[in-house]
């Protein structure tokens, strides 16, 4: 089993390139290969793989890829894809994700979200909650199942939270029964690679920065134009920044920050004895420069 | 714990499917080129183009919108417009509870915006219509876009010798021009005015000619706006920034679910939020009538003092041409008469009620706090004695001929007591516009409650529908007033079937401020460029690569068709 493995990912190196991430069970491979960014996931073969989510989609033969959602957004937040169903115009898949670094609203995990959804959900006019939130596992992760309806449309809402971004697949269908098949498609989701002890996925951790920068150097020459940009940043073990993130930003302004936080030192972070490599965010709140 | 299996063992058919990258990639590729300004941009005017030759008619360029072919299931089960809705528009008109000094202010500033300007008050020498309310009049002063175009007629008035575009056309949109990029591939986007004065008896000498616009076109660098209306943004003007940062910050969970995100168009001054104009691009209405009054009319004012086109031989009045009278202008009212044009335009505005749907009963009045009855587009407020709708809706009981909304509350029904025969009679009368037509769905109140829910149920109002309260006004009556514009304000990404490839302020060439919808019942044209009069079409065209919308306008291709034509007529009764 483990050849065929090893002899995939050879295979899959060759013909793609070393740029293409997937499933990847080996720390070498990992190394060389994943994605740091959240919207950096693809449909490669009939699966949508997100390296940054280590999660694999496969896609069956009824669904087709929908329309592309719109960039990051300002508030950290993606749309990961949309898949529908390609016979009949029956239903949709909606994975997103929202940075909980910079939401703007106050819930700070996956079970509060899900309440504040059911909430806002039962306030709309016409609008029936179908089962109430309760625990699910989804591709391996712990989260959080609502199902309504309302107008001839069925939905369920399933929500997972991975690396301080909570995850959603939203499932809308005209009716019960497709929808109940949109919910068996996510027995297709995996993890992309296996965990990797030598190479760990980055701790990640709230409000980090602000109280263990050693250095930090502020960028400059953003323009007439004020704005909230975020940006995550992916620490080393020594302190030091080794990637930068500007999530949705104009050029020049993602120019200078890049540049700016790269020269930044932290504290290492210090897990259990030993220092590990941590992600965390920053909002810069940047004022016009012609104020 | 309910459990979703987990497939560990179909890492190896992930890793065959892999073989296949390289196709995926390619496609991906395509996908992304297609997202960029200058695609964007050649889209949006290859839409527009088509639009003009029918306005009517529903583009169905799907493949340069991206649509998935899931539409066209949809597309056969299509609602019908009923058209333009007749009744009053409850707008025109200034707000209730004025006093009466600040209703002669208003009514002075009215007659200032429907002034026609000509050479001698400084018009041109590039332009592109005449007056403010030539642009601003459906359904009424301060409207939008009119039935037939005036755009046409003023080519040639007065000898001119103006050779009308092929994007205008006599019941087409008024619409303005923009060019994408200059000719060094430099980005543009700045208005390029349809017609000049040469030729005309009032400007003698002036001999400048008109931009190409058959040239630009072939190069897919024209892109359009028509008018926005101008009702009730006095009331909009005096919503707090941190009214609308909250109300963009709500619900946050159900705009997730969707897709939907949004950002505020920031002034470069100030930091503070923009709200005016299809992008959000203007602060206030004082500098949204300064910039209008340049840029469309060619009048140079004292917020731009300098002309756009500077040939001296097409000056024919001081600049700026428009300034303060330091003189009396013995107007009716003794405020207005010491004002420039341009504080008048403002104050038309400012001053303005908003529409009122034809579905609003009589409109209580009521301490706005808290108040949580309040009907799409209507608004309550302190101002003792004053209504804020003026519904004349007909009493025929003519039509009603569909409904579907069997689970429809009973006490929204009896708001929208009014709608039936008001929707229904925009079959006889049809304010002008040739979209109205009989249709076996024609609305019924049942049937514009459940639209009201359909709106709700799919996602329409995360961005379109925002109640918001004003701030303490200066004038009489219009402090804690409750209205609905529906609209959030906000700029979205909106995909590159809708996208343009202007970047103004903070937008870029893919985002809109959300169109306030209150009145849009008695709009002929919709989307930014006046593309369709279609409010079917007009949805869908929400919907293409890299659009916030494309998760509702999902929902909306779901619905059975008689909840899309419930939609629609909730609309129409707007």
């Amino acid at each position: 089993m483990r050849v065929w493995l090893y002899l995939g990912i050879a295979i899959c190196l060759v013909g793609t390139g070393a740029v293409l991430y997937g499933a990847m069970p080996s720390s070498q491979d990992a190394r060389i290969v994943r994605s740091e960014n959240p919207e950096d996931g693809k449909v490669i073969g009939g699966a949508f793989v997100s390296d940054y989510f280590n999660l694999s989609y496969r896609l069956s033969d009824e669904l087709t890829e929908g329309l592309a959602g719109p960039p990051p957004s300002q508030s950290g937040y993606y749309v990961l894809g949309t898949w529908t169903p390609k016979r009949d115009f029956a239903g949709a898949v909606l994975v997103v994700a929202q940075d909980m670094l910079f939401a703007p609203d106050s819930s700070d995990d996956v079970k509060n979200v899900v309440a504040e959804f059911r909430q806002v959900m039962a306030a709309v006019d016409g609008m029936t909650i179908d089962r109430e939130p309760a625990p699910v596992s989804v591709g391996g992760h712990p989260g959080y199942r609502i199902d309504f309806s309302g107008v001839g449309l069925f939905r369920s809402m399933f929500a997972i939270e991975i690396r301080c971004h909570v995850v959603t697949f939203n499932l809308t269908s005209r009716d019960r029964e497709s929808l109940a098949g949109l919910v068996r498609s996510l027995d297709n989701l995996d993890s992309v690679r296996k965990e990797d002890i030598s190479n760990p996925v980055p701790q990640c951790l709230r409000d980090y920065a602000s109280e263990n920068s050693v250095r930090r150097v502020e960028p400059d020459g953003v323009g007439a134009k004020a704005a909230s940009i975020p940006v995550r940043m992916i620490v080393a073990t020594d302190g030091s920044v080794k990637h930068v993130h500007v999530i949705r930003a104009s050029a020049a302004q993602r120019r200078n920050i890049e540049e700016a936080v790269r020269q930044w030192k932290f504290k290492p972070y210090v897990k259990q004895g030993h220092p590990v490599e941590f992600e965390t965010g920053v909002m810069f709140n940047l004022k016009p420069t012609n104020m | 714990m309910e459990t979703i299996k987990l497939a560990r063992t179909r890492t190896l058919a992930g890793l065959a499917a892999m073989l296949l990258g390289s196709a995926a990639w390619s496609g991906t590729a395509l996908a992304q080129d297609a997202s960029n300004p200058t695609a964007s941009a050649a889209t949006a005017n290859t839409n527009a183009t088509n639009a003009n030759a029918d306005a009517n008619a529903v583009p169905a360029n799907a493949a340069a919108r991206g649509q998935n072919n899931n539409s066209t299931s949809a597309s056969s089960r299509a609602p019908t417009d009923p058209g333009v809705r007749g009744g009053d528009p409850g707008a025109g008109g200034a707000l209730p509870g004025l006093n009466d000094v600040e209703r002669q202010y208003f009514d002075v500033a009215k007659d200032v915006f429907q002034e026609v300007d000509a050479g001698p008050d400084g018009l041109g020498p590039r332009f592109n219509l005449d007056s403010c309310s030539g642009c601003h009049s459906q359904p009424t002063i301060g409207g939008t876009s009119p039935a037939t175009n005036p755009q046409v007629a003023v080519a040639t008035v007065m000898g001119a010798k103006n050779v009308i575009p092929s994007f205008i056309t006599a019941n087409g949109p008024i619409r303005e021009a923009r060019f994408v990029r200059n000719r060094d591939g430099s980005p543009d986007g700045g208005v390029h005015s349809l017609f000049v004065i040469t030729g005309r008896s009032d400007a003698p000498g002036c001999n400048i000619a008109q931009p190409n616009f058959a040239a630009e076109l072939a190069r897919n660098n024209v892109v359009f706006r028509i008018p926005t209306p101008v009702f009730g943004l006095g009331l909009v003007e005096n919503i707090s920034d941190g009214a609308l940062e909250a109300s963009l910050a709500a619900n946050a969970q159900q705009k997730r679910a969707l897709g939907i995100s949004g950002r505020f168009n920031r002034n470069g001054n100030d930091g503070t939020i923009a709200r005016f104009g299809w992008k959000a691009q203007n602060k206030s209405l004082l500098l949204f009538s300064g910039e209008a009054y340049n840029v469309e009319m060619g009048i140079t004012n004292e917020l731009f003092q300098n002309e756009r086109e500077s040939d001296p031989a097409c000056q024919f009045k001081v600049t700026p041409n428009d300034s303060t009278p330091l003189v009396s202008e013995n107007t009716a009212s003794p405020s207005a008469s010491f004002q420039n044009d341009i504080d008048l335009f403002a104050a038309f505005m400012r001053f303005s009620a908003p529409p009122t749907p034809a579905s609003a009963p009589a409109a209580p009045v009521a301490q706005a706090t808290g108040a949580s009855n309040v009907a799409a587009g209507q608004t309550t407020g302190t101002a003792t004695g004053a209504s804020t709708t003026s519904n004349s809706a007909p009493t025929s009981s003519a039509a009603s001929t569909s409904s579907t909304a069997s689970t429809a509350p009973s006490a929204a029904s009896t708001t929208m007591a009014s709608a039936a025969a008001d929707v229904s009679s925009v079959m006889t009368a049809a304010a002008g516009s040739s979209a109205a037509q009989p249709s076996s769905s024609a609305s019924s109140d049942a049937s514009i409650t459940r639209g009201n829910q359909v709106f709700s149920n799919v996602g329409c109002q995360a961005c379109h529908t925002k109640t918001f309260t004003t701030e303490k006004s200066p004038l009489t009556g219009q402090s804690n007033v409750t209205l609905q514009p529906l609209s959030d304000f906000a700029l979205h990404e909106m995909g590159a079937g809708l996208a343009d490839g202007v970047s103004q302020g903070s937008a870029n060439g893919n985002e809109f401020r959300t169109a306030p919808l209150w009145g849009v019942g008695q709009r002929i044209f919709f989307l930014h460029d006046g593309r369709t009069k279609d409010l079917h079409e007009a949805i869908q065209q929400h919907a293409s690569r890299g659009s916030e919308a494309n998760a509702v306008i999902n929902n909306y291709n779901l619905l059975s068709r008689d909840d899309k034509q419930a939609l629609i007529n909730y609309l129409r009764s707007l």
